[in-house]
């Protein structure tokens, strides 16, 4: 058994890993060869990605190093894991949302080595954090540990940076199609004398995103009827900067880590539409910077052997100002009339300032009964500040609101018949504290109804299990009782496309995953592996982002009740580290569950399909890796992908003639790539072409994506 | 014998005299005239139904949806939505401007300019949204629902009035009727008066035929947005259709009218204007009594400018009074709300009555000596007058554990006054418009 074990781990690391071409070699110091080389990559990712599939958890794992020499954004990874569904805004920079297993928007939570990626600063996202800094992406699938003090209900992107323990410098530059350009730098210097580890990341991005828009209406030549024609995005600029510097020591008798830091970011992005791409703006920006000073610490066997002890502070000063200072009436050709209101509100010209300090507390303590035992204390204190006031708009009333979270989780984990079962448990408890100042829209955001300052009390818990049969057959099972608290954009509004709505509250569900796992050794190389999931997810109260009247505005608004259910699955089949196929599916039925409407009538939508959403989608992807071509040490792997979204309709599936009903037209987007790495991974070049057979697509509200991209980057690892 | 043949005969003769007398003594008879022909026309019922809410004023994200019907009496099959009608959510507005045939609005998709349409139902009944016309703004931009409008040069040209720059400014723009090109636009001569700091969004815009005159009626508030009807002044501007310039501009005293009954989507879907056949004019405002804001029917004679002080045509009033609709003989029909059942959009608190013109008493339309229900939709029209009828739709009734009632379209006699039930709407929508296109 334990031979086999042996090779089953060996042959997965092999045959997933032997696609690191430069990360590969970084874990190794000096030249080494192939053999070792991968002996090192295989106990590594054992010990991450594999580990986390097995355990107790619904947890799916982006290995974002064997990826990033070619990889734009980190939402192009996760883009293509199973249950997984990505529907952008736009081009590069643009809004997005991920949903995992039909749960999106802010049903899943963001965290950057465990803590909230908010606090990076509002402008700081997964298609803007630096590639090059990511060593994986664990995505949490409905059930999430309380270790995470988060209040998630369709589950967490938690993303693990790169902790390697030597010196290090990574630099990488890309251009690409739509005048992008992108640039990361990171590198690690110990000093050998005071032991003292300066970590500097300096990122840029910028892009026009001038890409083609079809079948848009424009004026004639003298302006008295609509033209229909295909034109260029002309205001869609994006520019995101991000630095930060971390400073600190490793491996004392006092801390395994302790360590400070600072990072700056700056994202200006010009608004090209509102939320439909009909309405088109010309002027109107949305400018974030943020500043975060923050102080980690973790030892393990802190004053007891048994105590392990992870603490971190962050304080973040973010703001926001939305520019919409122009009363113009734009159309596609970037013409305009000199009309009546201004373009993002449709009102009054405002330059309107959000000043949304974010507070953020986390301790995490673990305490281990014994070696197949462990209690874990997990705090976390969010408090987010929304202060508001205008530059422009004299009679705007300047406002100060608070939004307060305690999160406090409990879970026991234990193991059991010799690591054959893992069992966790957990309760988590949600203190949610509103303190509300503004009165704007009254009757739209709530304001008038809404108490000054409001707090209440949520209680959560769940279980989830793993038992191993054999190695070609795991079985796990998990629930929880989640509470998601809205997050400050749902209640507070964005202060510009979103408006506040004060009185949502949370969403509450039952989660449920059952999953099977497992993987087969075919001999000669050929290892095939699989998982299929099935879930189920039981809201109450469920957000739901809807747009709002004529302006391009957009509200979320708790909707009585969905239940989605579900199923995901992947196989992948490897050969010797050459040849990597896999493919993944996702389907998932969201039902309307309220019965009655307020009145007391039978509500017509009830058990229909919600709308808007997608809820079939496939991935499939395919790459061949070549050894030793050209140059030393050189690889040369050439990847394609596609993605498949069933289309689906813009409202109620049931009402109204088909022929009639606005609908998002199905996706059937193909990207290929071609890396070549030399000098174990020193150099890296790559070029990746994303739509390559220059689709139409589609994503939000007919917001249409970029058509055919080329993209050109070169890695610089030493 | 004799006797009485004599006085028989002397009695004929003098009834025979007096009758000859008689009618010497009168005109003569005219030609009877033939009474007058009414034909009726044809129409299409519309009817516009929302889902979870009711979407009037566009409040609505659940999806808005609409059937076209040529007959809506009781023995046509129950207008269904499942699968059917016009899904028409993304695109148009249920508030629209109509006439004839056509639809004209600024459209939801935003498209910046102004569209014309109808709706066509093929051979198998399914029905579709054609469009006629679809121009770009000029100068002077209008959003979805935002605008109030009249008809003028026999209804060859379509008069649009909106505001601008945080409703500080009263913009207007003439669009031709069939292909809607801007024939010509400007801003009214009109400033906020003193101590005010926004016009209502839109006002409300009539024209006149008897004296040929558009009359703007229009707030003045504190702010922009929603304000306590005490807080404004109700101002009527009297303008010339041909050069759109203002001829008077005069406030509304107070205790006459402190709002009209809506101001901030003109009559897109609520009626708030009628006239009857004298062309006197009848506008439905707001009062406040007691601290609350309650209905008030006001007019203005035939031949003058302003309100009639002495009159009010809806006195002693449960609630605000939301809609009027003419329909002959010095009868209107009213649309409006009890406050004590329910102040919320959804609220069925909404109901009909016949109001007398003549001394402004009124009753709730009955259905077999029983009144029609209390029907929610605060914003909703479901209410129309053509070929002497007035259709009046209800939405489906809730009370207690009984079972829900499907909406349904009771037909009004305007001559007879009687009231027959027509066509029923599958259950569980809002009902919130019924509009009479003409067939053809």
């Amino acid at each position: 058994m334990k031979f086999r074990q042996i090779v089953f781990v060996l042959l997965c690391a092999l045959l997933r890993i032997v696609p690191l071409f430069a990360q590969d070699s970084l874990v190794v110091k000096g030249k080494l060869n192939d053999t070792l080389m991968l002996s090192n990559a295989t106990v590594t990712a054992r010990s991450q990605e594999q580990q986390l599939r097995e355990g107790a958890y619904a947890v799916g794992a982006v290995n974002i190093r064997i990826q990033a020499a070619t990889l734009q954004t980190l939402t192009q990874a996760i883009d293509r894991s199973s249950g997984i569904r990505i529907r952008e805004e736009g081009g590069v920079g643009s809004d997005f949302d991920l949903s995992i297993n039909g749960m999106g928007g802010n049903s899943v939570r963001y965290f950057l080595d465990g803590m909230p990626l908010d606090a990076k600063g509002s402008g700081i996202t997964l298609s803007n954090l630096p590639v090059n800094l990511i060593e994986r992406v664990e995505i949490y699938k409905g059930v999430i540990p309380a270790s995470f003090g988060s209040d998630a209900l369709g589950g967490a992107i938690n993303i693990i940076t790169n902790r390697q323990h030597r010196n290090y410098l990574d630099f990488s530059y890309g251009i690409g199609s739509f005048h992008t350009h992108k640039a990361d730098f990171s590198a690690r210097f110990t000093g050998r004398r005071t032991g003292l580890t300066i970590k500097p990341v300096i990122s840029a991005s910028y892009s026009k995103n001038d890409y083609l828009m079809h079948d848009v209406k424009v004026r004639n030549a003298d302006r008295t009827a609509f033209i229909v024609t295909d034109l260029p995005r002309f205001h869609d600029d994006y520019l995101s900067l991000f630095a930060q510097l971390e400073a600190g020591v490793s491996d004392r008798s006092w801390a395994d880590d302790f360590y400070l830091s600072a990072s700056v970011s700056k994202v200006d992005k010009e608004l090209q539409t509102g939320a439909t791409q009909s309405y088109v703006i010309g002027m109107a920006e949305r400018n974030t910077k943020a500043l975060n000073l923050s102080a980690r610490y973790a030892k393990k066997g802190f004053l007891t052997d048994r105590l392990d002890v992870n603490a971190t502070v962050s304080q973040t000063w973010d703001h926001t100002q939305t520019i919409d200072t122009t009363y113009r009436r734009y159309y596609w050709d970037g013409t305009y009339i000199e009309g009546s209101y201004s373009e993002i509100r449709h009102r009054g010209k405002t330059l309107r300032n959000y000043r949304r300090p974010m507070t953020l507390v986390r301790g995490n303590f673990d305490y281990h009964l014994s070696e197949a035992h462990q209690l874990t204390l997990n705090y976390l204190l969010n408090r987010t500040g929304n202060r508001q006031d205008d530059a422009w708009d004299a009679d705007y009333v300047p406002t100060d609101d608070a939004l307060t979270k305690h999160i406090i989780g409990l879970s026991y984990n234990q193991v059991l018949f010799g690591g054959k079962m893992d069992n966790a448990f957990f309760v988590k408890d949600y203190i949610n504290h509103l303190e509300v100042g503004q009165s704007e829209f009254a009757s739209t955001s709530g304001a008038a109804t809404a108490e000054a300052s409001s707090t209440r009390n949520y209680l959560g818990y769940g279980v989830g299990s793993r038992f191993a049969i054999s190695d070609p057959l795991a079985i796990k099972a998990s629930y929880e009782h989640s509470v998601r608290l809205p997050v400050s954009r749902e209640v507070l509004g964005n202060g510009s496309t979103i408006y506040p709505n004060l009185i949502l509250t949370p969403e509450i569900s039952e989660n449920f995953n059952l999953g099977f796992f497992g993987s087969w050794d075919l001999g000669g190389g050929h290892v095939l592996s699989y998982e299929a999931n099935g879930f189920a997810r039981l809201v109450d109260n469920y957000i739901q982002a809807t747009v709002s009247e004529t302006e391009g505005m957009m509200q979320y608004v708790n909707v009585a009740a969905v239940h989605i259910k579900g199923v995901d699955g992947e196989i992948r089949y490897d050969w010797a580290g050459k040849l990597h196929l896999a493919v993944n599916a996702s389907y998932d039925d969201c039902r309307d569950q309220r019965e009655f409407n307020q009145d007391g009538s039978r509500s017509i939508t009830y058990r229909n399909r919600t709308p808007n959403r997608p809820w079939t989608f496939s991935n499939a992807e395919a790459s061949y890796t070549f050894h030793q071509v050209g140059l030393p040490d050189s690889r040369l792997r050439l990847t394609a992908d596609y993605q498949w979204v069933h289309w689906f309709f813009v409202t109620w599936e049931a009402f109204g003639s088909a022929s009639t009903k606005s609908r998002i037209p199905t996706q059937h987007i193909v990207n290929a790539s071609l890396l070549y790495s030399w000098q174990g991974g020193r150099y890296n070049l790559s070029l990746e072409c994303t739509n390559l057979l220059d689709a139409l697509a589609y994503d939000n509200y007919m917001l249409q994506k970029p058509g055919r991209a080329f993209f050109l980057k070169f890695r610089l690892f030493l | 014998m004799k006797e009485m043949k004599r006085i028989l005969l002397i009695l004929t003769v003098a009834m025979v005299s007096m009758m000859s007398m008689a009618v010497s003594c009168r005109e003569p008879e005219p030609e009877p005239e033939p009474e007058p022909v009414v034909v009726d026309k044809d129409y299409n019922f519309d009817l516009f139904v929302c889902a979870v809410k009711h979407g009037g004023m566009s409040k609505n994200k659940n999806g808005t949806y609409v059937r076209s019907v040529p007959d809506v009496t009781a023995d046509q099959p129950m207008v269904e939505f499942t699968g059917k009608g016009i899904d028409i959510t993304e695109d148009y507005t249920l508030e629209s401007i109509t006439r004839g045939k056509y639809y004209y609005q600024v459209p939801q998709r935003a498209t910046g300019g102004f569209v014309k349409f109808h709706i066509e139902r093929n051979a198998a009944g399914e029905e579709s949204i054609v469009e006629d016309a679809e121009v770009p703004f000029k100068n002077n931009v209008y959003s979805a629902r935002k605008y109030t409008h009249a008809w003028i040069n026999d209804s060859t040209t379509l008069v649009i009035v909106g505001t601008a720059d945080k409703a500080t400014k009263i913009i207007w723009s003439k669009l031709n009727e069939s292909n809607l090109a801007v024939q010509s636009e400007g801003t009214f001569d009109i400033s906020l008066p003193t101590g005010y700091n926004a016009f209502s969004t839109t006002g409300l815009l009539t024209y006149r035929k008897s004296d040929g005159k558009l009359y703007y009626f229009y707030l003045a508030k504190p702010a922009a947005g929603l304000s306590d009807a005490a807080t404004s002044v109700t101002y009527i501007a009297v303008i010339d259709p041909a050069t759109m310039k203002v001829e008077s501009n005069t406030a509304v005293p107070a205790e006459i009218m402190e709002e009209t009954a809506g101001s901030a989507y003109g009559e897109l879907m609520q009626n708030m204007i009628m006239y009857d056949e004298a062309d006197n004019m009848y506008v439905a405002g707001l009062q406040t009594i007691d601290g609350k804001e309650m209905g008030i029917l006001r007019r203005i004679p035939v031949g003058q400018k302003s309100f009639d002080p002495s009159w009010n045509g809806f006195p002693n009033p449960e609630g605000k009074l939301l809609t009027v609709q003419y329909l002959g003989n010095g009868k209107a029909l009213s649309y409006s709300r009890d406050e004590t059942l329910g102040t919320k959009i959804d609220s069925k608190s909404h109901f009909y009555s016949i109001v007398s013109l003549s001394n402004g008493a009124r009753e709730r339309v009955k259905f077999n000596g029983k009144d029609l229900q209390y029907c929610g939709g605060r914003f909703s029209q479901r209410s129309t007058v053509v070929n002497g009828k007035a259709y009046i739709g209800v939405g489906g009734e809730v009370e207690g554990a009984a079972e829900e009632t499907n909406p349904t379209i009771y037909i009004y006699d305007c001559k007879t006054g009687v009231v027959e039930k027509g066509v029923e709407l599958s259950k569980g929508f809002c009902f919130d418009i019924i509009r009479a296109m003409d067939a053809e």
